[in-house]
């Protein structure tokens, strides 16, 4: 460890202090000041893991990260996490940091990381990983990294060494592509038998086949592009699965291991079940990605199963501060998300309120015409939805979006600040989803706090 | 009486779906069918004909790179056809990728040149970086659409003339955001001048392109929600195209002009600036 790296250390830690201090969050603003005293510093600290793990790709890597971390640390065995999403590179500092000591010597030696596709390739440069997850790549913040094409290339920029494990979703044509024709390969998805998703009109990124530019064909869809796919022109399909996931109920998902386990494991086929508290199809895909992970890694169903039923949501996965009004909180930054998240809504069939909250920041994304590619349409048709409220810096796009999905204009309260929100909501006891981007969700959760405890 | 009727085409929406298309067609169905016309709208899907005899307007958006790629190759076939029809004044928007495709060719950094319609002398470069960000353009509205040749019908509409916005204190702005790495130059009429934001090519201030029937632009948002006066004026253009002229009655959008100027603060432009250009 060098000198510079040390003090940068020091540096770091003293500013965390000074802002857990001053009540504000400090999951990337030490780092940051830290990453010009010391570039290296992150690679110092990336170099001592003797394992690790990231999750990567679009939606989902707070949420598998979470739960994974859940099923793998334990008491004889710790791993460290970046918690909350922080996942560019200071927060991955800021992270690791946290388990450093005094002589910048990492307590803890192994890790698993949610690492943003355009951290992706840098960390792997630092450390190579022994596994990774992709859990989708599909249409993200496309003014911060350019468009989807430019995410694929720096996902397999990162996957480059062969040695690298990947547990990869294969009901999603882009994250398999990235994982097909490798070794150490697996595949997770979900039984389609059973799927009565229609195909919808909702943006489909991966739609196409990219060995050879062809549409694909869906047999079955579960969302956004995951589905049960192939290519008409080349031998492009839906792999064979590893993990088959089956949602059983509103609590459980049984799980059919396939795999011929080299010598020492198991052969052949193992059926279990994991239960969580998650809302939304989308985090069953989590639950799922997670328990794959666990079990290339090591972890026996039991273990798993102990690790899911601990696990609690982070902030703004479906986040539920308590009433009378009850507050579901939801990060919401892309369609397929976004859609995700209302199609868990119209599973809800009580009578809801829903709240936009839509900030344009860097983290955001700039753009916000994805909104006009979620399925607000439906959710007025299906969700029972008695009050809409906006708020954000782009309070009066959401609500010309809503107007134009058929929402009656003088049912949309525009609320100027997000301060505002608890107490716009507190006239009914019907629940609120909240919907926020990313910039908006910290202070939000904060208002959604104090009001609980009021 | 018969219930006039807008036919819309949208063009390639499995490929040129990036940045919410949907969002526009909304709009044009809700502010046509507000004014009691029937609306229609025609996907055609790359590969399948065109049938630009049942059409009044077409919609050309913008997808990634690799989707505009396909596009590019695929289309060739349609060349001709929709060269007629713009010539005959068909009315056409065209956002981001589909603006640059309405030109000669998209020239990449390695000096690689991508074959677009050749339906406008406009051509396009690679750039270094990326103009991305909120933009706001002042319209220029004193561009005659005519539509004539071959047609039994000719009629003319000026946009300043028959614009539904005779408000004087209703924006004549165009706001949205842009967000491209094509460079483009072309000599026609552009949709307006730049007041703040990169333009077609972060030189000349000037920002997409208007020339007969074709709306081209970089400003998605989408375009039309925060602009109801150029939904409005893509409208007229149809319904002319049609030979059928109208003016077409006020709506209440007061929601889409708060939203805008929400736009024109956030980027501190103030109303003088507006009225100087």
């Amino acid at each position: 460890m060098r000198l510079r790296s040390v003090a940068a250390l020091l540096v770091g830690r003293m500013l965390k202090i000074s802002l857990r201090l001053l009540h504000r969050r400090g999951t990337s603003l030490p780092g940051l000041v830290m990453h010009k005293v010391s570039r290296t510093l992150l690679g110092d600290l990336l170099r001592q893991l003797d394992t690790l793990v990231i999750v990567t790709g679009t939606n989902g890597k707070s949420t598998t990260t979470a739960l994974l971390h859940s099923m793998l640390n334990g008491e004889q065995d710790h791993w460290l996490t970046n918690e909350g999403g922080a996942n560019l590179q200071q927060g991955l500092l800021s992270a690791l940091m946290a388990y450093a000591n005094w002589r910048g010597k990492l307590v803890i030696k192994r890790a698993v990381l949610e690492v943003d596709e355009a951290t992706f390739p840098h960390v792997v440069r630092q450390c190579a990983p022994h596994l990774v997850v992709i859990t989708n790549v599909v249409r993200d913040q496309l003014d911060r990294y350019g468009e989807i094409d430019h995410a694929m290339h720096l996902l397999q920029e990162g996957l480059r060494d062969q040695g690298i494990t990947i547990v990869a979703n294969g009901d999603d044509p882009l994250a398999t592509s990235l994982a097909m024709g490798r070794d150490l390969s697996y595949f997770y998805g979900m039984d389609q038998s059973a799927s009565q998703a229609a195909m919808g009109d909702e943006v489909r990124d991966g739609a196409f086949c990219l060995n050879c530019g062809s549409e694909l064909v869906y047999d079955h869809f579960m969302y956004g592009q995951m589905g049960l796919y192939r290519c008409l022109h080349c031998d492009f399909a839906h792999p064979n699965l590893h993990f088959l996931g089956t949602i059983q109920d509103e609590t459980g998902l049984s799980i059919m291991e396939c795999i011929s386990w080299r010598q020492g494991h198991e052969a052949g086929r193992l059926d279990f079940h994991v239960s969580a508290s998650v809302i939304g199809l989308y985090n069953w895909y989590n639950v799922l990605a997670a328990t794959a992970a666990a079990r290339i890694l090591g972890r026996s169903p039991a273990q798993i199963s102990r690790g899911a039923h601990a696990y609690k949501a982070p902030l703004g996965r479906m986040q539920v501060f308590a009433g009378p009004p009850q507050r579901i909180l939801a990060l919401i930054k892309n369609p397929t998300g976004a859609n995700s998240v209302l199609r868990a809504m119209m599973e809800d069939v009580c009578e809801k309120r829903v709240c936009f909250a839509i900030n344009d920041l860097d983290a955001d994304g700039r753009d916000v015409s994805w909104l006009w590619d979620i399925n607000i349409e439906s959710l007025v048709a299906n969700a029972h939805i008695c009050a809409w409220y906006c708020t954000g810096r782009r309070r009066l796009d959401m609500a010309l979006r809503l107007k134009y999905a058929g929402v009656d204009p003088a049912s949309i309260t525009v609320i100027d600040s997000l301060e505002f929100v608890g107490k716009y909501t507190s006239q009914s006891t019907a629940p609120v989803y909240v919907l926020s981007t990313y910039t908006a969700l910290y202070a939000l959760a904060g208002y959604l706090q104090a009001g609980e405890s009021a | 009486m018969m219930t006039t009727e807008l036919r819309i085409v949208h063009l390639f929406p499995e490929l040129l779906n990036l940045y919410a298309d949907q969002g526009n067609i909304a709009v044009l169905r809700s502010r046509a069918e507000g004014r009691g016309l029937s609306f229609t709208v025609r996907q055609v899907k790359l590969g399948q004909p065109l049938h630009l005899e049942n059409a009044d307007l077409l919609i050309l958006g913008g997808g990634s790179d690799r989707e505009q790629a396909v596009v590019a190759r695929e289309m060739q076939r349609y060349k001709e056809d929709m060269a007629q029809a713009v010539d005959a004044g068909l009315p056409l928007l065209a956002v981001c990728g589909g603006y640059q495709l309405l030109g000669k060719y998209y020239e990449l950094q390695s000096g690689e040149r991508i074959e677009g319609l050749g339906l406008v002398d406009l051509v396009t470069r690679a750039g270094n970086t990326r103009l991305i960000g909120n933009i706001a353009i002042h319209w220029k509205q004193d561009v005659e659409y005519s539509i004539g040749g071959g047609f039994a019908s000719s009629s003319r509409l000026t946009n300043a003339h028959a614009s539904g916005n005779r408000d004087e204190s209703l924006p004549h702005t165009v706001v949205g955001f842009e967000n491209h790495a094509g460079r483009t130059y072309h000599d026609y009429d552009p949709l307006g001048s730049v007041l703040k934001g990169g333009g077609n090519n972060g030189q000349d201030q000037r920002e997409g392109l208007q020339y007969k029937g074709i709306l081209g632009t970089y400003i998605h948002g989408p375009l039309l929600p925060k602009n109801p006066h150029i939904a409005d004026h893509l409208l007229k253009m149809a319904l002319a195209y049609q030979g059928m002229p109208a003016e077409l009655p006020a709506l209440n959008d007061q929601l889409e002009w708060h939203a805008h100027r929400h736009i024109l603060s956030m980027l501190g432009i103030s109303k003088g600036e507006v009225n100087d250009v």
